[in-house]
């Protein structure tokens, strides 16, 4: 299977090396830039269908000698190396009729690796009916995706959708079941639109039950405003399980080049697990504050720079997260002397929110890219930054994507995880990580 | 009583009235001479408006063509509200189908579909590639953005010298040339604070939309900075249409192909 993988890779490579080599001449004046434009071809039909396929070759670089790589395999793998490979096919439908539209997005996913052979998996990721009686108002219902905030990797406001991989913030997400609105108004002077959107979310065995074991209705909404040619969004989330939220974020152009933004989310009740370096646990209740500041700078040679703070204030302190680690510690080494695993399988139950990802409390995140350097047509070379400003470890990742076809894009991503013992990107399975994809659109 | 007296009176007079109708004739030649005076932020405001309506839709082809002769083609939809608001959708090729994008007066938004929500853009970037930025592909009225400056006549017409309204404007100065008997600019040269030319913009094919939107149908760019580089931009079925000005809005960015 991995080869036939493979081969399906060398295939799509080859493909482009041709076109490339016997594309047509290369003089300017002789080619005929299709000045002509039939419309109909481009006529509005009441249903699409378009969607995109991904391989993906993934080899990761294991640290044998880390906790959580410990904590994970204990003593029973004796690789060094974990590769898979990845077929991910996405479909997207859209059906409109008059003053209704259903809409969805379905993703099929193939994997083949060294530990688990193959596997699938499919899913909606949204599936929903919209009803829009005007331009001003929206009805929808169903499985939909709502992203709220501002920020590009860490997102503090976005109360009713799943959380983001920092490795691929721009990855699409799996929405949840709600019913929500949205009203929008515009007007004269120096507030010139003003937008609210309510959302509904059930939680019960047959929906949403992943948010919680226990049935309730969430509900929240977004308050949305433009003035002074600033966007700000006013939210909140009521939740009798997954306690309350109430948030704010913004987003501004300070000159044509430099935006600034930024979020704030306030946690009514917050409940932190917390398990020391001897297995005691404990839990702490307290309000917490999660906030970010960020901006984006384009150069005048078309470098883009984002950079944004992040503060976790659900977040553990660099000691809470070493004690943490230090139990793992304790736990290997009572299962290597005695074959004991109870401690080990303590820690299991804390790994949800101790291995989550930015599961500390302040960091920082810096992505610069640049825009074809030295003229390489359709060349995107990019560096992802993110430090862990507590215990100074650090997540680096360089990337280019290169786009030579029109709908075919080749991705080279590697990430590097630096930092001490002890420390977030120090203890993680993987110290290093290359992924080779290649994505075609239809 | 003496008649000579009377004569001196009446020649006074008169000399008083030649006088008054001197005056009078003066001022109405000044203003008959300063309503004949070209204005060029008027002829500004008419060559937008000979361009496009104030609101309506449109199809667009862009292409743009590398020194290696590779081509890369979008399609896009859009929709023009008033002087400065501006939502587009595109629709081939694949990759870029539903990314939206959305100027109201400087500020401009991208949506793309897999990220989910806007996020701001700036006008010298460019979403498509080539030599046409933001500000080109996502153009609201010239008269907005710009002051004439300084107006010349010439064989083929006017050519006007524009100078940006504010720094946050992508040219700091613009170039017009017009065709005087039409009101439609054949070449437009953007500069930048330097003085260094940027970009031409050549108007080409002049083609009836109906409803007498007359206009050039294609507009070719070429530039100093990116020498062997082409790019063009299409139009297509130019319409007069009134717009909610609900759909220049952030919420509305991924909907904006509901509107063809």
């Amino acid at each position: 299977m991995r080869q036939f993988f493979l081969i399906l890779i060398f295939g799509l490579i080859s493909i482009f090396f041709y076109q490339s080599v016997f594309s047509q001449s290369t003089d300017n004046d002789s080619i005929d830039p299709g000045l002509d434009f039939k419309i109909e071809e481009f006529e509005k039909k009441p249903y699409s269908l378009n969607g995109d396929i991904k391989i993906k070759e993934t080899l990761r670089f294991l640290d044998r000698d880390s906790l959580l790589f410990k904590q994970k395999y204990l003593d029973n793998y004796t690789e060094t190396t974990s590769w898979q490979t990845d077929l991910d096919l996405t479909i997207e439908g859209q059906y409109q009729k008059d003053i209704i539209k259903l809409y969805g997005r379905f993703k099929g996913l193939f994997y083949y690796n060294n530990n688990e052979n193959f596997e699938s998996e499919g899913k909606a990721e949204e599936a929903y009916i919209s009803l829009q009686p005007s331009f001003a108002w929206a009805f929808d219902a169903g499985k939909k995706v709502h992203k709220w905030g501002k920020g590009y990797a860490f997102n503090p406001s976005a109360f009713f959708s799943r959380p983001k991989d920092l490795d691929d913030p721009y990855a699409t997400l799996e929405g949840f079941y709600s019913l929500s609105v949205d009203y929008i108004k515009s007007m004269e002077g120096f507030l010139e639109t003003i937008a609210i959107t309510p959302v509904l979310m059930p939680v019960n065995r047959d929906l949403n039950h992943d948010l919680g074991p226990e049935d309730e209705l969430i509900w929240g909404s977004k308050l949305y405003l433009f003035a002074f040619d600033t966007d700000v969004d006013f939210m909140f989330m009521i939740s009798d399980n997954l306690d309350n939220h109430f948030g704010i974020d913004f987003s501004k152009n300070i000159s044509p080049s430099f935006e600034i933004h930024g979020e704030a989310a306030l946690v009514q009740d917050y409940h932190q697990y917390i398990i020391d370096e001897d297995g005691n646990t404990s839990e702490q209740e307290y309000d917490a504050f999660n906030f970010l500041l960020g901006l984006r700078y384009l150069s005048s040679q078309d470098t883009t720079y984002i950079f944004e703070y992040y503060r976790n204030g659900q977040g553990y302190s660099a000691r809470e997260y070493e004690n943490y680690l230090t139990f793992i510690e304790r736990g290997y080494d009572h299962y290597l002397n005695t074959s004991n695993k109870t401690m080990i399988s303590k820690s299991h139950a804390f790994a949800p929110y101790y291995n989550q990802q930015a599961a500390m409390r302040d960091y920082l995140y810096l992505r610069i890219s640049q825009h074809e350097p030295f003229d390489i047509l359709y060349f995107g070379p990019a560096i992802t930054f993110i430090y862990n400003m507590d215990d100074h470890s650090a997540f680096i990742t360089p990337q280019i994507t290169y786009s030579p076809l029109t709908n075919l894009i080749f991705d080279l991503k590697t990430s590097f995880l630096i930092g001490k013992s002890k420390t977030e990107y120090g203890e993680k399975i993987n110290n290093a990580k290359i992924v080779l994809s290649v994505r075609y659109y239809f | 009583m003496h008649w000579g007296m009377f004569d001196s009176i009446d020649n006074f007079n008169k000399g008083k009235k030649m006088k008054k109708l001197s005056i009078i004739t003066l001022l109405v030649l000044f203003w008959a001479l300063s309503a004949f005076a070209l204005d060029g932020n008027e002829i500004l405001k008419q060559v937008d408006r000979n361009l496009n309506p104030e609101s309506f839709e449109m199809y667009r082809k862009l292409i743009n063509i590398e020194p290696d002769g590779t081509k890369k083609e979008f399609i896009m939809f859009s929709v023009k509200k008033g002087k400065d608001k501006m939502a587009s959708v595109f629709l081939s090729p694949a990759s870029e189908k539903g990314r939206s994008t959305l100027r109201i007066g400087d500020n401009m938004w991208l949506y793309i579909p897999n990220v989910g929500k806007p996020i701001r853009i700036t006008s010298l970037q460019s979403v498509t590639g080539g030599i046409f930025n933001n500000s080109d592909i996502m153009r609201v009225d010239y008269s907005v953005e710009y002051n004439c400056d300084k107006i010349e006549t010439t064989d083929k017409g006017y050519t006007l010298y524009l100078k940006a309204r504010v720094r946050s404007v992508a040219y700091e100065a613009v170039t017009m040339f017009i065709d005087s008997e039409k009101l439609l600019p054949y070449k437009i040269e953007c500069y930048a604070a330097s003085g260094m030319l940027i970009k031409n913009l050549y108007f080409k094919n002049i083609k009836d939309f109906g409803n007498d939107i007359i206009r050039p149908s294609i507009i070719e760019t070429d530039s100093p900075l990116y020498k062997g580089y082409k790019s063009y931009i299409v139009f297509a079925n130019i319409k007069s249409r009134e717009l909610a000005s609900e759909i220049f809005s952030l919420n509305y960015m991924q909907k904006i192909d509901d509107l063809r």
